[in-house]
């Protein structure tokens, strides 16, 4: 298998190149190197976006757990219709704030809207946590995996400086065009793939047997039901949940974690790069809520199945080996590509955003298109750098830091709420929602809870108290905070600079809610649908369909219940994130605007500056630079 | 049809998207097909191809465009050398012509017809001889 995978991964190294090299030659000028000069067409946000966003959730550890846990880790696929709806809320208007404001990443979106310093920096911090430790992480299970593939012939560090190797010189080569194209275009072999596997699994050998057999889990876990609705647990490392991790409470905590993943700024970077918001609706109800929660749902279990309950992919491929050696390695290639695409995406667009919001705002202000295009290339060597010198060298620390991301990414949700739908959201109150969250994220996630127990006294809790994740603990407190906040400073000196973009959206951009009745119709089927789907009221699930309430009739259905559960919830759940994306207008292109109607609001004084201690470090550096190349210069 | 070369560069982005996973999963699909698999998989992975010109054609209707000439010669020639690697494997192996002949024949029959059947509805019976003139379309 290791020649056929070696000769896959080279085709896949010639294409991410040919693609590369295409782009660099395409007719865009140096200065759309960052952002494509913001006119991505639409297709590459279906299939890049839902990809990159299906990767962020993980599908790769998604398949782990489901071989762990069993069915109760299936109900996680149903997250993502969670994500699909959240990108439905904030998507398009966070695009149309940008076109009118002139902006080019969410930093200066949110910057400009509660003129805030404090956000823009806090932005900044989560977009770093995903494009270094977070992709570091997931270059380093890629390697791992790579180096187990290739039978000891290749090393855990040789391997992941191979892959990021490759992926540097793509995005270096192309830019955020290349980037996005080789993502779009992974994503589809992901799909592809797991489509591929899991169909052979179910033709070839039993396969399917996982439905009625269930998971061979490990003793002790329940694999085909929900372990209840909460546990009364100190947290994992401290305490081990009976019957398994994935309670209601848990796999609801977890979708608002993963709701993190379309609050990124690096998946708000990719919508704000988009030439028209026409493939925001599509990709919301058809891909991500469509195809891909329902690959994982019902397919996730096939190859998970072929696990037997390891932490690892070896029994997996050896499996599919057993009956050809081209499609395990098809299977190898599909895990490898679950976690490049997200390496890809998140090292790419840290680097395009740190170049917009850190050196083109606080260290060289107004560069030249030549001189961006330098600058996003040096980001990402030294992003890449980051990223395999983390990986390779200091996993533990990757994985401990790579914990907050998608909670602190989610902590952002007061400060898109105020953005895009409620005017009276000061920036106070978005603050001190933000200083709690992050303080409640951190205490629940291991770097808090090692520095303190290191420190100072050992916590009574672990991570993940009562089942419940970070960051729902973080957004409990965070939006109870900001709506408390808010509601005495409403009226506060900056509310006419934030009623100028809601004006906006009122007069020209209005959603489609319907009535009074209507409106509460909507909210109150949504909140059923979470209630049902995600929350505690899943856990009927476990016997609804073998065991109907109000008889006493048992029926053999041959999958379990929770299965069936699963699969409904998520056939209603595309037609609820239809009904709002499209029928109420939420994603769908209406009204029209000004490009930079709005500039205004970015060039209002102290939101573009560049620090005093700054601007002379760099003047002395350049100075210094130009006395040390006039001798050279001279002795030529 | 001539259009802007950022078009050109995504729409050629989109067909390589169409075409390397469903060529990865039909490699696979003929891989295991030539081995334990039999005439089902053989057949499973020329509608694996089939399905990618389906998708082709799809791109080629959003961007409103046609097959380019470079696509068009690649399509001959790998058709044209899988006619002839199945001809030549008819002739020299026994378990070939036992086995694979038959559904393999039917496969590059069903494909050509597939791709004919489409050009001649999309750009009538002229327009389809046309686009097949890969020579003169080269030409400078």
């Amino acid at each position: 298998m290791t020649s056929l995978l070696a000769v896959m991964l080279a085709v896949f190294a010639a294409f991410t190149l040919y693609i590369a090299a295409q782009s660099a030659k395409s007719g865009d000028s140096p200065a759309a190197f960052v952002d494509a000069g913001q006119n991505l067409p639409g297709w590459t946000y279906i299939f890049a976006g839902s990809g990159a966003l299906l990767a962020s959730v993980g599908p790769y550890d998604y398949l782990r757990l489901l071989s762990v846990y069993g069915f109760q880790a299936n109900q996680l696929a149903l997250s993502l219709i969670l994500v699909a709806l959240v990108m439905a809320l904030f998507q398009k208007r966070l695009w149309l704030a940008a076109r009118m404001t002139g902006s080019r990443s969410l930093g200066e979106v949110l910057g400009a809207h509660y003129q805030s310093t404090s956000i823009r920096i806090y932005v900044l911090v989560v977009l770093l946590l995903f494009a270094v430790p977070f992709a570091a992480t997931l270059l380093g299970s890629a390697g791992e995996l790579l180096a187990q593939a290739s039978g000891g012939a290749l090393s855990r560090a040789a391997a992941i400086s191979a892959l990021a190797a490759f992926l540097f010189l793509a995005s270096a080569l192309g830019g955020w065009r290349a980037t996005i194209y080789i993502i779009a275009v992974l994503s589809t072999v992901i799909l592809a793939l797991l489509i591929f596997s899991a169909s052979f699994a179910g033709l070839v050998f039993d396969g399917l047997s996982v439905f009625h057999k269930g998971f061979s889990v490990r003793e002790g876990i329940l694999g085909s039901v929900l372990p209840g609705v909460i546990q009364f647990s100190s947290g994992i490392g401290r305490e081990v949940p009976a019957g398994g991790l994935w309670t209601t409470t848990a796999v609801l905590s977890f979708a608002l974690a993963a709701a993190g993943a379309a609050l990124s700024p690096s998946f708000a970077f990719l919508g704000l790069t988009m030439k028209s918001r026409a493939g925001f609706a599509f990709s919301q109800v058809w891909i991500v809520s469509g195809l891909a929660a329902g690959a994982l749902l019902l397919l996730g279990p096939i190859v998970a199945g072929e696990m037997n309950a390891a932490d690892n992919f070896t029994p997996l491929v050896a499996r599919f080996a057993a009956y050809d050696q081209l499609v395990a390695a098809c299977v190898t290639v599909m895990l490898l590509v679950m976690l490049l695409v997200a390496v890809a995406f998140f090292a790419a667009s840290g680097a395009s955003v740190a170049t917009i919001e850190l050196l083109d705002r606080y260290v060289v202000p107004d560069l030249t298109p030549r001189g961006e295009r330098l600058a996003a290339r040096v980001s990402l060597a030294i992003i890449y750098a980051a990223i395999v010198l983390l990986a390779a060298f200091l996993p533990a620390l990757a994985t401990v830091l790579s914990t907050l991301a998608l909670p602190l990414s989610a902590q952002l949700f007061a400060a898109y709420l105020g953005l895009c739908w409620l005017r009276w959201m000061s920036r106070s109150a978005v603050l001190v929602g933000l200083a709690f969250g992050i303080l409640f994220v951190v205490f629940t996630e291991p770097p808090g809870l090692i520095v303190f127990d290191g420190l100072f006294v050992q916590l009574p809790w672990g991570r993940w108290p009562l089942t419940i994740h970070s960051a729902a603990w973080g957004l409990a407190i965070n939006v109870g905070a900001s709506l408390l906040v808010a509601i005495f400073t409403r009226q506060d000196a900056e509310r006419e600079h934030r009623n100028v973009l809601h004006g906006s959206f009122q007069r020209d951009h209005r959603i489609a809610f319907g009535g009074r009745a209507a409106r509460s119709a909507k909210w109150s089927l949504t909140l059923l649908w979470v209630f049902l789907a995600l929350g505690p009221g899943a856990i009927l699930g476990n016997s609804f369909f073998a065991h109907p309430v109000f008889t006493e009739a048992d029926i053999a259905l041959g999958v379990p219940s929770l299965w069936v559960w699963q699969a409904f919830f998520w056939i209603i759940g595309v037609l609820l994130v239809w009904w709002l994306a499209y029928r109420s207008r939420l994603s769908t292109v209406e009204g029209t605007f000004r490009p930079h109607e709005l500039r205004h609001l970015l060039q209002v004084p102290g939101t573009r500056r560049q620090l005093r201690w700054i601007a002379l470090l760099v003047t002395r550096l350049t100075a210094r630079q130009n006395r040390t190349t006039q001798p050279a210069r001279r002795l030529r | 049809m001539s259009i802007r070369p950022l078009d050109a560069l995504d729409r050629h982005a989109l067909v390589i998207a169409v075409w390397l996973p469903l060529l990865l999963v039909a490699a696979a699909v003929f891989h295991y097909g030539f081995g334990a698999g039999g005439w089902p998989f053989i057949t499973a992975g020329f509608a694996v191809l089939i399905a990618a010109f389906a998708g082709h054609v799809i791109v080629n209707a959003t961007f409103g465009t046609q097959f380019t000439p470079k696509e068009v010669a690649l399509g001959l020639v790998v058709y044209c050398a899988g006619l002839l690697a199945a001809g030549f494997a008819t002739l020299v192996s026994m378990v070939f012509r036992s086995h694979y002949a038959l559904p393999v024949s039917l496969g590059f029959l069903g494909t050509a017809t597939v791709v004919i059947f489409t050009m001649i509805l999309w750009l009538g019976l002229r327009g389809a001889f046309d686009s097949f003139d890969v020579i003169r379309r080269f030409k400078p």
